[in-house]
């Protein structure tokens, strides 16, 4: 099954890229962000930050994308992964973290070792 | 990625907070706080929203409650639970919807009949 990919089946959170949203994002579904969430995120799977996307918010999912702009604390229980042009500031723990070349990143990294 | 892709809040997710923006939104699952779109809201079957609504166009087959205010419509289909006030220039309530609230529509009353009358 196409789990490593960024998984996009059907009925996933999207918030789309004029979506401002100031408060508290939680499910059991992955969620994909081309707008702007602050303040906190909680999912069961995958959170994709895509290029484009602000996130200001402390954030605990499964696998962890981001192609665009992250600042807050990462936890993801599986991997995180930072593709090229994403900038992220804040706190990562992972027991996989990639960081792609040309990916931006200033924080403490934890991968429980 | 294309900006104009559906935004959805899929069944099993909730937000909690306010939304903004200008692009129509899909809500499968929960969202409390505030809602305010230049777009239209979708609440399907399984969609519960708890908030107060600005929005364009609002469609409702699930659960809402709060204020709603669409400066084009509001169709609350045959599936729809929703209590609150609604304003709209254009409101459909289906067979079988349930509603409980007030409803302002600008309606030209006939002379002699006060305005805000009970």
């Amino acid at each position: 099954m196409a789990k490593e990919k960024d998984t996009k089946p059907m009925a996933n959170t999207v918030i789309g890229s004029t979506l401002v949203i100031d408060g508290e994002i939680t499910g059991e579904e992955s969620l994909t962000i081309l707008g702007t969430v602050k303040g906190k995120i909680a999912v069961a799977q995958n959170l994709v930050v895509e290029a484009g996307a602000t996130v200001e918010a402390d954030v605990e999912a499964q696998t962890v994308t981001v192609s665009g702009r992250l600042t807050g604390n990462v936890v993801a229980r599986e991997r995180l992964e930072l593709k090229p042009e994403s900038k992220m500031v804040g706190d990562a723990k992972s027991p996989r973290i990639v960081i792609a070349d040309g990916a931006g990143f200033k924080g403490n990294v934890d991968m429980d070792v | 990625m294309a900006s104009d892709e559906p935004c959805l809040i899929a069944s099993k997710s909730a937000v909690r907070g306010q939304i903004s923006g200008k692009q129509d939104l899909v809500v499968e699952g929960r969202v409390e706080g505030r809602i305010g779109l230049e777009s239209h809201l979708t609440i399907e079957e399984s969609g519960s929203v708890e908030a107060d609504m600005d929005v364009s166009q609002v469609t409702v087959r699930g659960e809402a409650r709060g204020d709603m205010v669409a400066a084009r419509s509001a169709v609350l289909h045959a599936t729809a639970r929703v209590a609150g006030k609604i304003r709209a220039p254009e409101i459909v309530i289906e067979d079988g919807a349930k509603f409980s609230g007030t409803i302002e529509m600008e309606v030209e009353l006939p002379a002699g009949i006060k305005a805000g009358g009970a």
